[in-house]
């Protein structure tokens, strides 16, 4: 039985990362439970515009299409989203899509994202277990601690919280939240507090945590709902003690 | 082939359009913000409080007014003290603040979730209460018939005098709505970000407590303008305009 509903997407799509961005529309057959993903697919499947023209397939970074990978973000309706769980059927139409607006575009919908690599090296977003002989298991963690750590170990990398950001831009040169969450989970680790210092002492620099105005846009938009505002709050509290204590004490 | 791969190949171009990543360690915009951040409370917000209840003597005539003022001129080092606790505070705040606002991209049109509005409207509010600060300063402290050495008789006289503009009373309104405002969810901003309010219940009691605070101050702000409104000129002493 032939279904005659359709969807309508427009996709803002560029070639090269300096040539100039164009716009295009696609109308495809609506199926139940599609998403964007599965939208772009078809699109791939049958690249011609909504006025019959041939065109390339639309390029998009995805990976797992089950929202643990974190790498098919764009702007969906103007808004920081995952394209695999961006249901159509939760969406107004026209369904516009965009590039992250505020990351070098590879081409059309895939950005480079490593700024939020950068940073999470800069704050030594890690557990230092290397070394040249073996460290041994490492201390037990209460469940309580487990608790608070989960959530946190739950980022995707999917850089949400950044793009939705209004300090995260090219004057403030903001860290963005999943750094500062990423220093939470790594500073209450038993075996990665050893780092501690470091990492606060990081988040001090220009882009650091003080450029948060609180909008609190990144918890708001969090796929995967992490603690972003508390983790802010309870980093921000613990930057500050360091620098108390590098002031009085060095 | 060749160039065609070289054209979408960004690995020697990384990041270069885009953010900066953080510049971990560098710079001394952590100590600038945090102070902008602290200047906000003390002195800033502890001397708006002392002016709110201050100024509210005017509700009780021109006697108690006058008197309130001889109190405050008579300070000792009141020049010191103010200098030191209101107008160089005031200046850092104001003039930092607003290189904090030309930083920010503020974008409730695409993100129109409460905490974006507050956002947002901190940054309105405190460019109306530098504004009205400015003026305020300048009308009440540095123009016109002085009040310090002695002059505190001519204090209630001289904002009576303002009043008689209803331009002036409406832009009075507007200028204590934005500084309380912009002061009780500054004090809110504070605890979060220095780590007093880290859990979102915390953050949400204590949301209610700078909304009591600004309803507050803003009640106060508008009963003492109707404490000027409310006495008749006769009970007001002539002043001589310079």
């Amino acid at each position: 039985m032939a279904n005659s509903k359709t969807v309508i997407f427009k996709i803002k799509r560029q070639q090269t990362p300096e040539s100039k961005p164009y716009w295009e529309e696609f109308e495809l057959q609506y199926r139940p439970g599609m998403n964007v993903t599965s939208a772009l697919m078809d699109i791939a499947a049958n690249p011609v515009t909504r006025q019959g023209k041939p065109t390339t397939p639309v390029t998009y970074d995805s990976n797992c299409l089950e929202e643990i990978c974190g790498s098919c973000a764009m702007l969906i309706n103007g808004q920081a989203k995952m394209a695999c769980s961006a249901l159509v059927a939760n969406l107004k139409q026209p369904i516009t899509l965009e590039p992250f607006s505020k990351f070098p575009i590879v081409r059309d919908l895939a950005v480079d994202r490593s700024v939020l690599f950068e940073n999470l090296k800069g704050v030594k977003a890690w557990v230092p277990v290397d070394g040249t002989y073996d460290l041994g298991t490492g201390p037990r963690q209460s469940s309580e601690m487990q608790e608070e750590a989960y959530p946190l170990s739950n980022c995707i990398s999917c850089c949400c919280c950044m793009e939705a950001c209004p300090q995260f831009n090219d004057k403030t040169g903001f860290v963005g939240a999943a750094t500062i969450a990423q220093v939470r989970l790594f500073n209450s680790h038993p075996t990665g507090k050893a780092l501690k210092t470091e990492r606060l002492k990081a988040l001090m620099g220009d882009g650091g945590i003080q450029e948060c105005g609180y909008a609190q846009n990144c918890v708001e938009i969090c796929p995967k709902e992490l603690p972003l505002t508390k983790s802010i709050a309870d980093v921000g509290g613990q930057v500050m003690w360091q620098a108390v204590k590098d002031f009085f004490r060095t | 082939m060749a160039s065609s791969a070289s054209s979408i190949d960004t690995s020697s171009a990384r990041i270069k359009k885009g953010v900066a990543p953080l510049r971990a360690g560098q710079g001394y915009s952590f100590v600038l913000r945090r102070l902008h951040s602290l200047s906000g409370i003390v002195p800033i917000g502890a001397f708006l409080i002392e002016h709110f209840i201050s100024n509210s003597e005017a509700s009780k005539g021109v006697q108690a007014y006058n008197d309130q003022v001889k109190f405050l001129t008579s300070l000792p080092f009141v020049h010191v003290l103010e200098w030191v606790f209101i107008f160089l505070p005031l200046l850092y705040h104001g003039i930092y603040g607003l290189y904090i606002w030309y930083k920010g991209d503020s974008n409730v049109g695409e993100y129109p979730w409460s905490g974006n509005w507050l956002y947002t409207s901190q940054r309105w509010t405190g460019i109306i209460a530098f504004i009205y600060i400015a003026y305020h300063v300048i009308d009440l402290r540095f123009l016109g018939v002085h009040l310090m050495g002695g002059g505190y008789q001519n204090a209630f006289s001289k904002v009576w005098f303002d009043f008689q503009s209803p331009w002036t009373i409406a832009f009075y309104v507007i200028g204590i709505v934005a500084a309380s405002w912009h002061f009780a969810y500054g004090v809110w901003l504070f605890a979060a970000k220095w780590g007093l309010t880290t859990g979102d219940n915390a953050r949400r009691k204590f949301g209610y407590v700078c909304t009591a605070l600004a309803l507050v101050l803003i009640g106060i702000g508008l009963w003492t303008i109707t404490g000027f409104v409310r006495t008749p000129a006769a009970q007001v002493p002539w002043v001589e305009h310079d």
